[in-house]
Formats: C-alpha cells, structure tokens, sequence
C-alpha cells in the first residue's frame, strides 16, 4: 500500500513539484525583465518625449507640414508625443520578448528570433516611409510654385501627381523592404506608374496639341510669340 | 564715422588670408608695384561691348587723372569668345579725344578668376588686386555696358579721393518701368531700413575707397551666394552698415546689352530677394534702432534725355498674380499670415480698372516675407520664389498708377512708397521681434 502510495501518488508529484522548481527560476526572471522592462519603457519614453519637446521637434515638424498630415489623418497626438510612444512601445515589446525567451521554451524562442530579425525590415521600411512623405511635400511644393510662376493652369494638378508620384513610389519601397508579396508589388507599381505616365502623355497630346504645335512652330522656325510683347528690365 | 568706423569694423575680424592670383597675374601686379587708382570689369563673354568700356575707361582715366598711376582690371570668368583678347586689343585715340599725350600709361591686367563662377568672385579678384597696388580708389563697371563715357570714371572716383568718401553709388535715369524690383522694393526697404537714401543700391557700377576694399575682403562671404550673385546689394548694405561715408554720382541713362527681359524672373527675384533678406539678418542691430532716413548726397550734372521705351503687359502680369492667388494661397499663408492673404482675396476677379495693391498691404507684404524668411517658415528658395506673383500684382499695380505720368512724376509715387515703408518699420521690428500679427 505503501508502495502504490509512493509510486503512484507521490512520484509524479515529486515530478511535477521538480517541473515547476526548475522553470519557477525563469519565470521569475521572465517577471523581472518584463516589469524592469516596463519601468525602463516608461523612464524613457517620457525623456525622449520631454527631450524632443526641448529641441522643438513640433515646431520644426510645423513647418514641414507633418502636423498638419497627422491631423488630416485624425492623429491628435504631436510628433513628440508619438516619438516617446513608439519608444516606450519598441522597449516593452523587446522586455516581452527578452522575458518571454527565458522561459527557455523553443516555439517562444523561434518566434523572438524571427521578430528580432524583422525589427529592422520594419525600421528601414518606417523611415523609406517618413522620407518619402516628406520628399514629396517638398517636391510638390516646388512644382506647385514653379508651375504657377510659369502659368500653366493646372499648377495644382501637375504638384498632386508630382506628390503622389513620389509617395506611391516610396510606398513601394517600402513593402518591398518589408518583404510583402514583393513581385505583387513591384509589377503593381510598374503597372501604375506606367499607366500615369501614359495617361499624362495622352491627356496632353490631346488636350494641349494646339500648344504643343504652337510650341515647335515657334521654336522651328522661331516665329515670336502671339501675345504682346512684355520688356519690363527689373532690376 | 566714415573712413575710422570701417577700420574698426575690419579690426574685429580676423585677418584673411590673400586670395590666390594666377602666377601670370601675380608676377604683373609685382611688376606694376603701387598704383593710385584701379578700375575692375568683370566679364563673362561680352566680346561686343567689353572694348567700349575699355576705351571709355581709358580715356576717363586720361582725361580726368592724367597724373595719376592707374590699372585696369579684367577679371573674367572664361569667356570662350574672345573677350580678354578685346580687352587687350582696345585702344584710345587720345589726339581725337583732345587729351595731352603725356599721361601716366594705364597698366592693364587681364586675369582668370578662382572660385565659384559668379560677379561677387570676379569681384573679389579685382579687390585682391585693388589691395595688392595698394589703390586709394576704386571704381567697378559692367562690361555690357554701351552708355559709359570717361566722364562715368571721374564721378565714381573723384568723391573718393578729393571729398574722402567711401562709397559712390550710381545713380541713373532709367524710365518709370525699368527697374521695377529696385524700385517697389529693394530702394524702399534699403532706405527705410538703414536710413540712407541710395537711389540705385544694386545699380552694377560702383566707386570705393582702399580702406572699403579691404573690409570687403576681410568679410566671410566668399564661399556664399554673395560669390554667385548678389555682390552689387551686398557692397552697398556692407558700405552702409560699416558706417563708411556714402554718395551718389549722376551717371545719366544706363542703356546695356539687352537681356531677354522674361528669363526666369522667379530666379531672378529669387536672387535679390535672397541677398536683402540675408544681409537684413545679418545686421539688424544696425538697422533695428534707425527711425528716419536722409538724403544721401548727389554728385554730377543732372540733365534729363530720352530713355528706352518699355512696354508692359499689364493684363498679364494680373494674370498671373490671380492664378497664383488661385493655387498658393496655403502657401502664401505660411509666408504672410491669413490677415494679409484675406485682403487679397477681393482682387481674385479684378479687372484691370479695379485692380490695386496698395501700398501699405505691399510693404506688409515684404516685411512678412523678411520674417518669414529669417524664420524659415518653409525652404527659402520656395518661400522667395512663391513671392514672384505678389511681385507681379504689384507692378501691375505701379503701372496701372503712373499709365499717363512722366518719370519725375512715377518718382513722386516711388517717393510715397518710400514714405509708406518707412512709418511701417515699426510693424517690422514688432514682427522681427517675435510679436504676433496684428
């Protein structure tokens, strides 16, 4: 009686009793780098975030008109405070991961192996994404400027397409860099932008085919313009 | 004031080092040792007019400083046509010009310049040069200019070597719509700001002391934009901030190798704009205390003459004023601030009869351009080429005021501009000084 008691009732609780001695080490330690990793999270989200305010990010994210896309986006938050959240994010997400791995159980371990590998398809691809952005408004902005200083009416026209453009291009990038059904992609943005260009040629071949055939019977036979001559000197 | 105060501004600098001359050009100024006057051209493939100015200088030099040891200096920047060639070639026929042959030989150094391609460091070489003879006075002229006679060179150099002034401006007679940039804005802001009436500050042909040529040598402005272009507004900001002693001299017309008037005025504005926003910036503690302005003297017989015609296309101009109000009002709102683009607004289907921008909404205008400018609102080269438009609307508005004045009458209206800039100041020092719009 003794025997069965021993055997069947006391061993696989001295087994399991041993099971859970020897993971409860690491779940301690999983608990400790998760709550560190929180605590960390919180203590530099909060500097990055007051740091940034300091060297009036806001203020220069105004002027590039970022503020002004995150609003029409329905983001109320300003860069700074994003920047100190992504942070405090970005830490705990690797505590949990950290914490998760000290468990010493293989799928966890696979799983954080293969996030950690992506983290920086992610990085490369956010900032092809905040290039992109930004290059476009600038270049969107010269070409607007540009176009009504040369008086083409469809100045604002011509800077949309110049923005989206740019934007669907590092759009692309992007997903490629990210690894999203990448031939999907790249033929897809061929496609479009092909599809643009040929719109655009079409469009003004047969919507301004008098100004393109005023355009080279002046230059070939340089013929002036029709409009009354202008020769103000301004300097 | 005057020669001392130029001194003690160069005193404040380090000293820099001499700018590098071609062997050939160093081995001629040894050569020449020291000279009194020194008169600089600077050229860029101008093999039609470059003898001409040659040849005036010449005589100018003869007629009016026969005694006097004189070198002509042609700093080019490569021209592929001959240029130096023509400089070299250009003679005087004295006996013609009923002067004494027995005058001092005029020396010439014809000289590649180094640096970025551009009139400031043609300039500079000529200054280096200027600086090397140890010249007490200076004049710089245009190489396309097909209106210069020798009496040109005597009122740019005698105010600097009998009355001891620093500075000569030039001052032309231009017709009411030549120069229209100098006069609704570079003209007005200078004098409102600095408190001195120079009527071309960026006129081209310029006279300056020794002790001035060195100063602009000694500033840290070589490797700039002052290099490419915008020399002509920066020696004239630089001469008054300095405290030099400052004049003008009656030129007469200005006629000069006609340039096609539509090259990229954008640029062009740009360019200008650029030089007067930046040097506002860099010496706002000289400009921020002055309250009034004063005449500025005048030497030289003035005389009136027939000038150019100009025509204008003033429903063109209104044109594209109104697309750039239809397409850059976001923008111009950055710039100046919705008080100001909302008063614009009305004039977004004004006839040519109803059209105006009046002088106050201008002068505002500029003055919320020169702080946004100094606040970097948006990259400066957008911000100044989005002013092209508002600059239109405004000449437009210059034209369709004077249509049927005379020029000394159209000056009468620059004169209220003028006026209207200079009780606005304060508005710009308000806004210089980080306050709110009204």
């Amino acid at each position: 009686m003794k025997d069965f008691f021993d055997k069947a009732l006391l061993a696989p609780l001295e087994h399991l009793g041993g099971q859970v001695l020897a993971v409860l080490p690491n779940v301690l330690a999983m608990a400790i780098i998760v709550g560190v990793g929180f605590v960390a999270a919180w203590a530099l989200g909060h500097a990055v975030e007051r740091l940034l305010r300091v060297m009036r990010l806001d203020e220069l994210c105004n002027r590039l008109g970022i503020n002004a896309a995150l609003a029409r986006g329905g983001v109320k938050a300003d860069p700074s405070r994003i920047v100190g959240r992504t942070t405090y994010w970005m830490i705990v997400s690797f505590a949990v991961i950290a914490g998760l791995g000290a468990l010493n159980l293989q799928p966890i371990n696979r799983f954080a192996q293969s996030f950690l590998a992506y983290i920086p398809h992610v990085l490369t691809g956010g900032v092809i994404l905040v290039a992109g952005y930004l290059l476009s408004n600038f270049i969107s902005q010269g070409v607007l400027i540009a176009a009504v200083n040369a008086g083409l009416p469809p100045a604002r026209l011509i800077a949309n397409m110049s923005r989206w453009g740019v934007q669907l291009f590092a759009l692309a990038m992007a997903l490629e860099e990210l690894g999203i059904a990448q031939s999907v992609v790249i033929v897809g943005f061929g496609i479009t932008f092909g599809g643009v260009v040929f719109a655009t040629c079409l469009a003004f071949g047969l919507g301004a085919k008098d100004l393109a055939k005023d355009y080279l019977e002046r230059t070939l036979s340089n013929r002036p313009r029709d409009r009354a001559p202008d020769d103000l000197r301004h300097l | 004031m005057g020669s001392d105060a130029i001194e003690k501004t160069s005193g404040r600098l380090q000293q820099k080092p001499p700018v590098a001359l071609t062997p050939e050009t160093e081995s001629r100024v040894q050569a020449i040792g020291e000279a009194e006057i020194l008169v600089g051209i600077p050229s860029y493939n101008n093999v039609d007019t470059i003898a001409h100015v040659v040849r005036a200088v010449s005589a100018g030099l003869a007629k009016y400083f026969p005694g006097r040891r004189a070198v002509l200096v042609n700093s080019d920047g490569g021209s592929s046509d001959g240029t130096p060639e023509a400089v070299s070639r250009a003679v005087v026929d004295f006996s013609a010009l009923l002067v004494s042959d027995h005058q001092s030989p005029l020396q010439k150094i014809i000289t590649p310049y180094h640096g970025i391609p551009g009139k400031g460091s043609a300039f500079r070489t000529v200054f280096e040069v200027a600086r090397r003879v140890k010249a007490k006075a200076c004049a710089v002229v245009d190489s396309d200019l097909r209106s210069i006679t020798p009496e040109w060179i005597e009122l740019l150099l005698r105010p600097i070597l009998d009355e001891k002034y620093d500075y000569v401006a030039p001052y032309y007679l231009r017709h009411k719509y030549d120069g229209t940039i100098t006069n609704s804005i570079v003209y007005p802001l200078t004098r409102a700001l600095y408190g001195q009436r120079i009527r071309q500050p960026i006129g081209g042909d310029f006279g300056f002391s020794g002790r001035l040529t060195e100063h602009y040598l000694d500033q840290h402005v070589w490797e700039s934009d002052v290099a490419r272009f915008g020399i002509d507004i920066w020696m004239t900001t630089e001469a008054i901030a300095s405290g030099a002693r400052v004049c003008q001299s009656f030129l007469g017309a200005k006629i000069h190798n006609p340039k096609d008037p539509s090259a990229d005025l954008a640029a062009m504005l740009m360019q200008v704009l650029g030089a007067v926003f930046a040097l506002m910036e860099e010496h706002d503690k000289v400009w921020l205390d002055r309250k009034v302005s004063e005449p500025v003297k005048l030497f030289g017989f003035q005389y009136e003459v027939g000038v150019e015609p100009v025509n204008v296309n003033v429903e063109r101009m209104i044109a594209a004023f109104q697309l750039g109000l239809e397409d850059l009002v976001p923008i111009w709102e950055q710039i100046l601030g919705r008080g100001i683009v909302a008063e614009l607004l009305p004039l977004r289907a004004a006839s040519p009869a109803e059209f105006r921008i009046a002088d106050d909404l201008w002068v505002r205008i500029v003055y919320e351009a020169a702080v946004a400018y100094r606040a970097r609102v948006m990259p400066r080269e957008h911000l100044l080429k989005a002013l092209t438009p508002l600059y239109l609307g405004r000449t437009a508005t210059f034209v369709l005021e004077t249509q049927g004045l005379t020029t000394a009458e159209a000056e009468g209206r620059i004169e209220q501009l003028c006026l209207v800039y200079e009780s606005r100041k304060s508005y710009l020092v308000e806004r210089w000084h980080g306050q709110p719009q009204a």
